[in-house]
């Protein structure tokens, strides 16, 4: 009865209420009206009063411009997913951290994309986010490992991310990266959905949203393979088990199907259909508006279910997607307008 | 006179059961009242005045169980004579 709670079962109060303090930060919807509005020092300017201070001032010695805005937003996003973490514990602390694996893994994808196509160690750096396990140490050690071989030979020490050795040989065999990058995929879904204990309510949508995730993965990759022309088993063989709404059968229809507009029938039964019908009507030069049509779904998902439990990982998982969904927003923002982009277009873009 | 000290002993038990156990649902509520309100000031210190209220509200459980064992200690005695 006097036993602290905090102890095993996670410091949910605190965490809660720190991360819904800093969600009350975010910048606001009708603020990036007004930042499509604005040219790219202007931008840099709203977005350091806007919480990213301090990342900008510690990189403007070296970068500017809209390199300057993209590492900046990385680095406080890292920053602020790593500050949430170290002050959680118990079974909340275990959850978040093995959601925040996956950018270890974007992280890995980037250094292993990085040494194959023989980037400098600098450039490979600045796009890392170093908000999950492997920390800057770890990551500085796999950055001064000379080629993609010596990369892989270190996965072999690292205890979350092991990979076997039949998917190394793979990869040795055909030099593709993709082996390595859906096997990374796989395992780290396999492993959040079992570090979720769906024992209560609140647990459950925790992992109904990670399902939700897993099937709009499956979704852009089939109809990315799609677009390619790859169809049937090829493309089953990226499908990331584990999805809510897209089973094996359903995943299997898809990926049959000769065109898209052939599965619309079965994409009809999806609850995220209503967002992407439109990109998909739109035909195949469309996947960003796909993409963002799933994101918008998956923010207004997290919208419903985040005031529902207020003591539990739901206001946690709520405040990461709203942060990256806001990194995302400032980086589109800034590279449409340094491209040049039509103001509607970049809008349109806009996950709000 | 063994059964006036015996009552009297029985009001002192209630009157400590009543402000002991209204102590503890205090501590219970504070304390995730409590952890909640630190980490919202940790993030924006103008929270604060707002915490320290919520953070106090509890307490009034515990004084409510203080009034009942005044009510114990004094009035019960009185309406027993």
């Amino acid at each position: 009865m006097f036993g602290r709670k905090g102890s095993k079962k996670g410091n949910y109060a605190f965490a809660a209420a720190k991360v819904k303090a800093k969600k009350a930060s975010l910048i606001g919807n009708d603020e990036y009206s007004k930042m499509l509005m604005m040219n790219l020092p202007e931008i840099s300017r709203f977005i350091a009063e806007s919480g990213y201070q301090k990342e900008m001032e510690e990189l403007a010695g070296r970068i500017e411009g809209i390199d300057l805005i993209e590492h900046a937003t990385y680095k406080n996003m890292a920053r602020t997913f790593s500050g949430i973490l170290h002050v959680m514990q118990g079974e909340l602390r275990y959850m978040v951290s093995s959601y925040l694996t996956k950018w270890d893994l974007w992280n890995i994808k980037v250094i292993l994309r990085g040494k194959t196509y023989g980037a400098d160690a600098e450039s490979i750096k600045e796009d890392l986010v170093p908000a999950g396990k492997l920390d800057d140490e770890m990551l500085e050690k796999l950055l001064s490992l000379e080629t993609d071989k010596e990369m892989i030979a270190e996965f072999g020490r690292m205890k979350h991310l092991e990979i076997p050795p039949e998917v190394i040989n793979t990869y040795k065999a055909d030099g593709h990266l993709r082996s390595i990058e859906d096997y990374l995929d796989k395992l780290y879904y396999k492993k959040l959905l079992m570090s979720i204990d769906p024992s209560s309510r609140p647990k459950r949508l925790f992992q109904d949203y990670v399902r939700r995730e897993i099937d709009t993965v499956n979704l852009e990759t089939i109809l990315v393979l799609k677009m390619e022309g790859i169809r049937g088993d090829d493309v089953m063989e990226y499908i990331i088990p584990g999805g809510k709404q897209i089973d094996k059968k359903l995943a299997t229809q898809l990926a049959n199907a000769e065109t898209i507009s052939a599965a619309a029938n079965d994409l009809a039964q999806l609850d995220f259909y209503d967002d992407i019908k439109e990109a998909l009507d739109a035909g195949t030069g469309s996947l960003r508006d796909l993409v963002a049509g799933m994101r918008k779904y998956h923010m207004r998902q997290a919208k419903k279910f985040s005031h529902l439990y207020p003591l539990s990982v739901i206001p946690v998982l709520d405040f990461m997607i709203h942060k990256n969904i806001e990194v995302d927003n400032i980086r589109i923002i800034a590279r449409g307008i340094e491209s040049g982009i039509d103001r509607e277009v970049i809008k349109g873009l806009l996950v709000i | 006179m063994a059964v006036e000290s015996v009552g009297a002993g029985l009001i002192a038990v209630g009157a400590g059961l009543a402000v002991g156990l209204a102590g503890i649902g205090t501590g219970l509520g504070q304390q995730d009242v409590g952890a909640a309100a630190v980490g919202a000031i940790t993030e924006d210190m103008s929270l604060f005045g707002k915490c320290i209220v919520l953070i106090v509200l509890p307490e009034t459980i515990v004084i409510f169980g203080l009034v009942v064992a005044i009510l114990c200690m004094f009035v019960l005695p009185g309406m027993a004579s």
